[in-house]
């Protein structure tokens, strides 16, 4: 009896040392729940840069191209390109075989029709690329050719499924193509189908077995939580499978760290950063001598560990350092602008704002914010105080998105606001818009009215010059009078935070949380 | 005959209110890239918003009349099949909650006027005062940690299950898994209200002569609380329920967005976010609708319970 004991202990632990030795592989079957945060208003990705419709569409979609972990280029719908020497043209060998879900297949048409007809004129980050564009020429069934005005050196970070989704030509030729029926029923190229879609509960998707890689999970289910905080609570108890940084608060990480059935991705492959606009078109901000003090008062490294928990890093310059070939040590903030309450004091005083009796400058400035982001409006409180203690009053006035859209870009009034963009993956295609001279009244660009040409000569060239090497010396320059002037102080570079049950394997090949969700299956 | 000018009266309130709210729907929708400007204008075009405000409403108005409620900006879906879609979510969670509260407060309210003075007369005025003092998007909170995260015996979020596809009595199930929590922080309010209000009313009408009078004819002690006690002491009880129906509408938006419950409510609140002026008008109609039919509803019911009133 007891050797047989003995015998049953030894060859179960044999067995499960073999299952701990052996890596997993990959086993097809089950589904992913993912959380979002609203019902996306569209399902059609070619028209909107909106996150909830990125994340649903992105598996529905495919680009040209996708964007790894480490921030190369990957081939997708396109298996390989060359590009001329002068920039100026670029050719694409497209994937053969490759069906839409009805069935059709892809060709070369579909891409010339999408960049002509669709992404090209509504899309926010292509439709700027696309005015550059001399021609789209299709050489072959399976080959295509864009050739350029000027060459443009983000151009292929701009032919993802996020900023090109390649449409059917079939369904959306001669039609309008902003109401057509099929963007809330689509037929994509990507890893899955669309099955189903119940407004404010969820949207299901399905397997697409015709797809050209391995599909491992049967449904991807994305689930719309609006509440931040419930959508931790249902990853916390299995109900959802993954929560992107984008809807995750970041009061709650340190939980999820310490919860053995979460993994966490920190670190941010698509660099983003907050800042600080300061209109220029109000007195005294006009004046450099005190958006330079407002820069030496404002405590960087406060805002980082108390309003974003230390899931950034304090911003060094004008463009961040998360692009280390665009970061220029020259106009270093750690060297120019540290925290120092004296010279900012100083400063002041020199642009003739002297302290009055109370202590008080006479400065009051307004701080315009969106009222639902907690890490925006801790920062601007942070800047509140740090401003007081300089003699510069500031009123917090947090508001809904809708009016915040309409205070600072629409009709700007304000002094001071707090925002965050995303770099969209290359400085030229979500940074320059921070400083390049742009009319009021177009939301989420330079809403300071500074507008100097150099910088914008510079910041043009910057996106002509494909070698990164030059490219970096022109953001050197570029760098140098924007840490001069100051016209918008930036405040830290993200530190995004990417959630999902430790049962889901294969997740985050890609840059961007929302895609490659082929090569994702369960742990069973 | 009320009814119609109040709705008209409805309509155009509450479109001079989202009129006169800042904010763009066009800049809300399209993201966080500056949008090509022809795009913007387009969009302007197709939601009207390049008319003045007062032709928008007599537009507006107009359609209402002929049963057309618009489209939704956000989702450019008809309003009415959108709305129509969530209400039954929202009327599923609101009748739950108000039959719980309408029985767990009618009989904590009979039995504290029953026992009053006792230990469950206490305990049941400490529950009601809890109800009063509660916020309903807390209590949600603490349920939620409660039974879902540290016991994990019902589920956190949401109308049904969506990993299983469940048909069916098991749908059923489902649902009315889901249902337990929103629905006990949603009714805990109104128990609160309802038992005070019992137990008041049922004093009341037990001091009343013909209570002695059926006593003294020698009925039982229940059917006299229950058949002459409750009959009476439940009027103003009803009134009451029927009067709350819309603030337990109201309140349905918070809970409906703490449990992530796809009704009217969580509608309302995204369409106020995102200002889809149609929605919003939808929305504020049909509920406006609905409370002008259950006051109606009460009234009959009044009716039938009292045969002292006639219409």
């Amino acid at each position: 009896m007891r050797t047989r004991m003995m015998a049953v202990f030894l060859v179960t632990l044999l067995a499960t040392g073999m299952a701990a030795a052996t890596p997993a592989e990959p086993q097809r079957g089950g589904s992913a729940v993912v959380a979002i945060g609203s019902d996306p208003e569209t399902l059609n990705l070619g028209i909107t840069t909106g996150y909830a419709v990125g994340a649903v569409a992105a598996s529905i979609f495919s680009g040209l191209v996708w964007i790894d972990a480490r921030g190369e280029i990957q081939p997708g719908l396109a298996t390989s390109w060359t590009t001329s020497p002068d920039g100026l043209s670029y050719a694409f060998e497209l994937r053969r075989g490759v069906k839409w879900h009805d069935g059709r297949v892809f060709t070369a048409q579909d891409v010339k029709f999408t960049m002509e007809q669709v992404t090209g004129l509504y899309h926010g980050r292509f439709r700027p690329a696309f005015q550059n564009f001399e021609a789209i020429t299709v050489t072959s069934p399976q080959s295509i050719k864009i050739t350029l005005k000027r060459p443009y050196a983000p151009l292929l970070r701009l032919l993802t499924v996020f900023d090109c989704p390649i449409l059917p030509r079939h369904v959306y030729q001669g039609e309008d193509i902003t109401r057509h029926s099929r963007n809330n029923d689509p037929v994509g190229t990507g890893p899955f189908k669309f099955r189903e879609w119940v407004r404010g509960d969820r949207l299901v998707l399905e397997r697409n077995d015709a797809y050209w890689d391995p599909v491992y999970l049967d449904r991807l289910i994305f689930r719309i939580i609006p509440g931040a905080a419930l959508r931790v609570t249902a990853l916390e108890v299995g109900e959802v499978d993954m929560v992107a940084d984008f809807y995750l608060p970041k009061t709650d990480v340190d939980r999820l760290k310490r919860n053995p059935n979460v993994r966490l991705r920190l670190g941010q492959p698509i660099p983003s950063m907050g800042f600080m606009f300061i209109n220029a078109r109000r007195a005294p901000l006009d004046n450099p001598k005190v958006r330079r003090a407002l820069a030496l008062a404002i405590n960087r490294v406060q805002i980082v560990t108390q309003a974003m928990g230390n899931l950034a890093r304090p911003a060094r310059g004008p463009f961040g350092d998360g692009f280390k070939w665009a970061f220029s040590p020259e106009s270093d903030y750690n060297r120019l602008y540290p925290y120092n309450v004296e010279r900012a004091n100083a400063l002041l005083d020199e642009a003739g704002l002297p302290r009055g009796a109370g202590g008080e400058r006479p400065v009051r400035l307004r701080m315009v914010y969106d009222a639902a982001r907690a890490p925006i409006a801790a920062a601007a409180a942070i800047i509140r105080d740090n401003l007081r203690a300089v003699g510069v009053t500031v009123d917090l006035q947090p508001m809904d998105r809708a009016v915040m859209i309409e205070r600072i870009y629409t009709r700007p009034d304000y002094e001071l606001t707090v925002q965050t963009f995303t770099s969209g993956g290359d400085p030229a295609i979500g940074y320059h818009r921070i400083f390049a001279s742009a009319a009021p009244g177009v939301p989420f660009v330079n809403a300071t009215g500074y507008s100097n040409p150099e910088v914008d000569s510079l910041l043009s060239r910057a996106a002509e010059v494909p070698e990164r090497a030059a490219r970096g010396k022109i953001y050197a320059q570029a760098s140098k009078i924007l840490a001069a002037d100051v016209p918008t102080l930036m405040l830290f570079d993200e530190i995004g935070v990417d959630a999902s049950r430790a049962t889901l394997r294969g997740v985050w090949i890609g840059a961007e949380a929302r895609d490659r969700w082929d090569a994702v299956w369960v742990q069973k | 005959m009320q009814a119609v000018p109040l709705l008209l009266g409805v309509i155009v309130v509450n479109f001079l209110l989202i009129s006169l709210a800042p904010g763009d729907p066009v800049a809300t929708l399209l993201g966080e890239y500056p949008a090509p400007p022809e795009y913007v204008a387009q969009l302007r075009r197709e939601f009207g918003l390049d008319r003045p405000a007062p032709m928008r409403l007599a537009l507006y108005a107009w359609n209402v009349a002929r049963g057309e409620l618009g489209f939704s900006f956000a989702y450019r879906l008809p309003v009415a099949a959108l709305v129509a879609g969530r209400l039954g979510n929202t009327f599923l969670l609101m009748v739950t909650a108000l039959s719980l509260a309408a029985l767990v407060g009618v009989g904590l309210g009979v039995t504290a006027a029953r026992r009053r003075g006792s230990g469950l007369d206490t305990a049941a005025t400490g529950i009601s005062l809890a109800g009063y003092s509660i916020p309903d998007f807390w209590l949600s909170q603490l349920l939620v940690l409660l039974f879902a995260v540290f016991l994990g015996w019902l589920p956190a979020q949401g109308i049904r299950s969506v990993r299983e596809e469940y048909t069916g009595l098991a749908a059923f199930l489902d649902t009315a898994r889901h249902l337990i929590l929103p629905a006990a922080a949603l009714s805990f309010r109104y128990t609160a209200l309802i038992s005070r209000l019992t137990r008041a009313s049922m004093l009341e009408a037990m001091s009343q002569d013909f209570i002695l009078a059926a006593r003294a004819r020698g009925l039982p002690e229940r059917l006299v609380l229950l058949q002459h006690g409750l009959r009476n002491a439940a009027l103003p009880v009803v009134t009451v329920i029927g009067y709350n129906f819309a603030f337990v509408l109201a309140g349905s938006a918070l809970v409906e967005t703490v449990f992530g419950w796809p009704g009217v409510g969580r509608l309302l609140y995204d369409a106020i976010l995102q200002r889809d002026t149609p929605v919003l008008l939808g929305v504020l109609l049909m509920v406006s609708a609905t409370v002008v039919v259950v006051n109606l509803l009460t009234d009959l019911l009044y009716a039938a319970l009292d045969p002292r009133v006639r219409y």
